[in-house]
């Protein structure tokens, strides 16, 4: 049996059994190569469900949907290992009890797609141990690469010309799970703390307010570079603060659903001497 | 008489008209994105592909603009207002989707107050529009009772030839005509065989969905629920649409001094109807997904005659959870009325 009618089987019993009222899955997009959020709630709707490598949304942005867990009921949810990361940070920020989260794990990897064990997001905190302790010296990404090599006044020019671009549509906060505030910092008007024009200092303001919001927060989804209608490579920017968290806090997150933010949380061997 | 510009004469063309002091922007193709871009040659020029990311809308209304400029003194108040520099520009490759969105527009600028940043930008600027020999899946001009060849909103269209040869000059305003008169002797009178102009399957009945948008008890339907039950919540159908033209003033500055400035906004966001009290009559995106495909469909045409959409198909192209018009206008004409 393919990993795809594995999963619809799956999907079937834990909604027909009643021990989730939904499954939040991909169905087929509006092109041959375009997944779409699927959410599933009776064993029916799971016949349309697709599970190859072409599903690499993250979807848990989705389970803190006003009022969907506030019944108390369980929702499925498909995610990769990026996908976990990303609830455990919403467990560990109270954004939802994770008692109510039933994982569907899966991977992909050079176009392959793999099942993932487990159904608990702890299931898989020894794959996310070995993704910490994996994570590549070098960026390996040409881009970053580049960048890297910048002086401060190229990058500076660099990230300019990305930004003008901008057009303030909030996709990237949009898609973004760790992105869940109710209301944005941006959004607050009385006062306006940040512009809402996007000329330059307001595309400055917007990108840097986020890129520090996420730093270790983000798990490197990619949902903000691909919702991005300009194409400005944001996932870039929140790589480095990922890296930049590691080498200082040895933080890698979305470890557990305990794990505390490494922004709101102080360690006496923290490198930053000043603080005391 | 009919004529015919050749494309090994377009750099020539663009020489001349920037000789004439105008502007002449263009599709331009970046590493990773395209949009209309002032171009010095036509080497710079990409009239290959189908349409470039972002729409011709922001030449005529920028994502922000400032409108005035205000101090504050004790016994007075100093207004300077802004008014856009002179500029004429020539549009050259337009596409007949973002040509007809301007001219969709033209009312809603020139309605209850007359716009005159729209407006002035609109009568310095000649649109060249060039007809689409292709299109992708997105494209659904022809369901808009629009075609890949409509002369909506064009001060010029271009016909291609054959084998990419060049165009057949179509004059339709007195602007068109006067640019066209500048490069003259670059044009050749005569005419040859056009290439085929690209089919757009129809997608939706549009009759059927105006329909059942105007029946108001569709207004609380379950439909609109289960059709955005994935939107995001993000601009990017709005802010890349060439109709749509909702804007929002802020004050940048302090108290006492700061400049107005007109911004894009969006009804896809929550904040956009939300009351001072806290209190949004829009408090879902289900709400708000509703209202756009009504303000296009329903309340606009209602208004002034017109569908607030064009086709271009960007809403759904770039749509991060790929929604857009198309899927919502297909299963509403799947509908009992």
């Amino acid at each position: 049996m393919t990993i795809q009618e594995t999963y619809k089987t799956r999907a079937k019993e834990l909604l027909s059994s009643g021990r989730v009222k939904m499954v939040v899955g991909y169905k087929a997009g509006s092109t041959p190569d375009r997944r779409r959020p699927h959410f599933i709630r009776t064993p029916e709707e799971a016949d349309r469900l697709i599970l190859d490598s072409a599903c690499i949304a993250n979807l848990s942005g989705y389970l803190i949907t006003e009022g969907l867990l506030s019944d108390e009921k369980s929702v499925g949810i498909f995610l990769k290992p990026d996908g976990v990361r990303s609830l455990n940070i919403l467990a560990a920020e109270s954004q939802l009890n994770i008692e109510q989260i039933v994982v569907l794990g899966f991977d992909v990897n050079n176009n392959e797609i793999t099942a993932l064990k487990g159904e608990k997001a702890e299931d898989f905190s020894t794959l996310i141990e070995s993704l910490k302790e994996h994570v590549p010296q070098t960026p390996g990404n040409p881009l970053l690469e580049r960048i890297e090599a910048m002086n401060a006044k190229e990058r500076f020019a660099f990230w300019e010309a990305e930004f003008s671009r901008c057009i303030k549509c909030y996709a990237c906060r949009q898609a973004c799970p760790m992105c869940y505030c109710r209301r944005c910092i941006v959004d607050c008007n009385q006062p306006q703390w940040v512009n809402t024009s996007s000329h330059t200092l307001g595309n400055f303001e917007w990108n840097i307010v986020r890129a520090f919001h996420l730093s270790g927060r983000c798990v490197g989804c990619g949902n903000c570079d691909r919702a991005c209608p300009v194409n400005i490579p944001l996932r870039l920017i929140n790589a480095k603060m990922a890296h930049e968290v590691l080498g200082a806090f040895d933080h890698f997150a979305g470890m557990s659903q305990t794990q505390e933010p490494v922004l709101a949380s102080f360690k006496k061997d923290d490198s930053e001497t000043f603080i005391l | 008489m009919t004529r015919i510009l050749l494309r090994d004469k377009l750099d020539n063309c663009v020489a001349r008209w920037r000789k004439a002091g105008l502007t002449v922007i263009g599709p331009v193709k970046k590493e990773t994105f395209s949009s209309y871009a002032a171009v010095e040659n036509a080497a710079e020029l990409d009239l290959s592909m189908i349409m470039p990311d972002r729409s011709i809308k922001g030449l005529f209304f920028p994502q922000t603009e400032p409108m005035l400029h205000y101090t504050i003194k004790k016994q007075a108040l100093d207004i300077k207002d802004f008014t856009p520099p002179p500029e004429k520009r020539i549009i050259f490759g337009a596409r007949p989707c973002d040509a007809s969105g301007m001219a969709i527009d033209d009312p809603l600028f020139g309605w209850d107050y007359k716009d005159n940043f729209w407006f002035q930008r609109r009568n310095e600027t000649v649109i060249v529009t060039i007809a689409c020999t292709k299109a992708d899946d997105f494209c659904m001009c022809t369901s808009l009772k629009l075609a890949p060849d409509s002369t909506k909103g064009s001060d010029v269209m271009l016909r291609p030839l054959q084998n990419n040869r060049g165009w057949l000059v179509e004059e339709l305003t007195d602007r068109g005509r006067d640019a066209f008169n500048e490069i003259a002797d670059l044009l050749q009178d005569g005419s040859e065989p056009e290439a085929s102009i690209a089919v757009v399957p129809e997608k939706f009945d549009l009759d059927a969905c105006v329909t059942w948008l105007q029946k108001t008890e569709n207004f609380e339907s379950t439909f609109w629920k289960e059709i955005s039950m994935r939107c995001i919540g993000c601009a990017s159908c709005t802010f890349l649409c060439p109709t749509c033209h909702c804007f929002d003033f802020q004050d940048e500055g302090d108290t006492y001094s700061g400049i107005r400035r007109k911004n894009w906004d969006s009804c896809s966001f929550a904040l956009f109807t939300m009351h001072t009290s806290g209190h949004n009559p829009r408090a879902t995106q289900s709400a708000r997904w509703r209202q756009r495909i009504m303000h296009k469909f329903n309340y606009f045409p209602g208004k002034f005659n017109v569908n607030s959409c064009s086709g271009c198909g960007r809403c759904s192209r770039q749509c991060p959870v790929d929604m857009g018009i198309t899927e919502t206008l297909q299963a509403i004409s799947t509908l009992q009325p």
